[in-house]
């Protein structure tokens, strides 16, 4: 006899239930042993597979090969006319097709060029941040206050933190705002919004910007953190999501930012 | 720079269960994707590239099949031996090249596709829901059910070969 709860079980496993359900998960798998068993046989599935399976990568031969297909396709579009040449440009050049920001793109690939070509020095604020991150996945510590309404959590900060973030929903574009916390570190209040993307948590801290200018692409301890300025607070988003997932937040939050500015 | 390549490929890969055929796959869906990336409104470029990998492969298969100048009787014979049976192994696939592919790499090839890909995606390519559902074209509850059925149907496999070989205890 299987539990009515297997797939609910499942999908909190998975990371795809809100705060409330998960809760509710929780309580019935302290029942319910058959549910118990199920989230051990889950974690055990997913661990070996992501511990036995090759994490291949694309052999080099094959990005080349694509690399000049591509490039033949598009002195062909050239020759033929006009209507090919958007989309074209648009698909080779990862800045413009990245989303609104074209500058920022361009930022962003010199960013990560640099990042993976110098070691970068210690830097203590970046510390902070993960240590800040870490303890945030502890059980109870990851918000103080749960929503996923930006007119709640935003206010909410005025009254627990030194400085007022960009708050936003991005659950269509797949981050879904979980909620807010007010943090202490690098000798200030910070501000952290939390999003769920997939599995994962990011959090994107907040404070008044200092003089000290932070990389915009680090890795630390495995976890990705990207940082950038925006009006006189600085933001560091860190996660153990792909660059990919951590740019799509930023960009999101970077337009959410402008739209925000007074002008 | 191309984005999502090494996860195209892998997800080529698995679909075609062999190595050979996957890069001719990806070469198709990055022309593909490129002629096509108009046809993208901002939605997630991942899971749109696996969508047209994923259909790359459908397309030739189905080439294959209709290439192939096989009788209807070996065709039928065809069609059986693609859903792998685990209680009598084709002798061919116990070669020596076979037996070296990790055990559960072999357990996950021979789950039926619809279920294989919802959890290869989920687990390997940590995907959402969501996004599953956009490259496997089915509605999210089916993602669900698919993988619940999936993962239990891994886990009898590897319990029943855990018990039925025991070299192969961890």
């Amino acid at each position: 006899m299987q539990c009515v709860e297997v797939l609910r079980v499942q999908a909190y496993f998975d990371g795809e239930v809100d705060a409330v359900s998960a809760l509710e998960v929780e309580r019935h798998a302290e029942h319910c042993a058959e549910c118990r068993a199920l989230l051990g046989h889950l974690a055990e599935t997913r661990a070996r597979m992501r511990e036995e399976l090759e994490f291949q990568e694309a052999p080099p031969q094959l990005r080349v090969s694509i690399d000049r297909l591509l490039d033949r396709e598009m002195r062909a579009a050239a020759e033929g006319g006009a209507p090919r040449v958007r989309p074209t440009v648009r698909w080779r050049a990862p800045p413009l097709w990245l989303g609104a920001f074209g500058g920022f793109g361009a930022a962003l690939a010199a960013g990560l060029a640099l990042f993976f070509m110098s070691p970068l020095a210690s830097n203590p604020v970046l510390d902070d941040v993960v240590g800040a991150h870490v303890r945030s996945l502890m059980p109870q510590h990851l918000t103080d206050v749960i929503s996923t309404d930006r007119h709640t959590v935003k206010p909410w900060f005025a009254g627990h933190a030194d400085v007022s973030p960009v708050v936003a929903d991005f659950a269509d574009q797949g981050y879904r705002l979980i909620g807010g916390r007010a943090d202490y570190f690098n000798q200030q209040h910070v501000a952290a919004v939390v999003y769920q993307h997939g599995a994962h948590v990011i959090n994107v801290f907040a404070w008044v910007a200092g003089s000290r200018a932070l990389p915009e692409y680090s890795t630390r301890s495995g976890y990705r953190i990207a940082c950038w300025k925006l009006g006189n607070l600085q933001y560091c988003a860190i996660s153990d999501t792909g660059w990919d997932e951590l740019q799509g937040l930023t960009r999101l939050l970077h337009a959410a930012g402008a739209a925000d500015a007074p002008r | 720079m191309l984005p999502h390549l090494d996860a195209a490929y892998r997800f080529a890969r698995w679909l075609c269960r062999s190595s050979s055929d996957a890069d001719d796959i990806v070469q198709e869906a990055f022309l593909r994707a490129f002629r096509g990336f108009d046809s993208l409104r901002g939605g997630d470029v991942k899971a749109w590239l696996l969508t047209i990998v994923r259909n790359c492969h459908a397309t030739a298969v189905q080439q294959q099949q209709r290439r192939a100048t096989v009788p209807l009787a070996g065709d039928h014979e065809e069609a059986l031996r693609s859903v792998p049976d685990e209680t009598s192994p084709d002798p061919e696939s116990e070669s020596a090249a076979a037996e070296e592919r990790r055990t559960l790499g072999r357990l996950i090839d021979a789950l039926p596709d619809e279920h294989r890909e919802v959890l290869l995606l989920r687990e390997m390519e940590d995907m959402s829901y969501r996004e599953i559902a956009a490259v496997t074209q089915v509605p999210i509850g089916t993602v669900m059910s698919r993988l619940a059925r999936a993962r239990a149907a891994l886990r009898g496999k590897w319990l029943k070969d855990t018990a039925g070989e025991p070299r192969a205890v961890r």
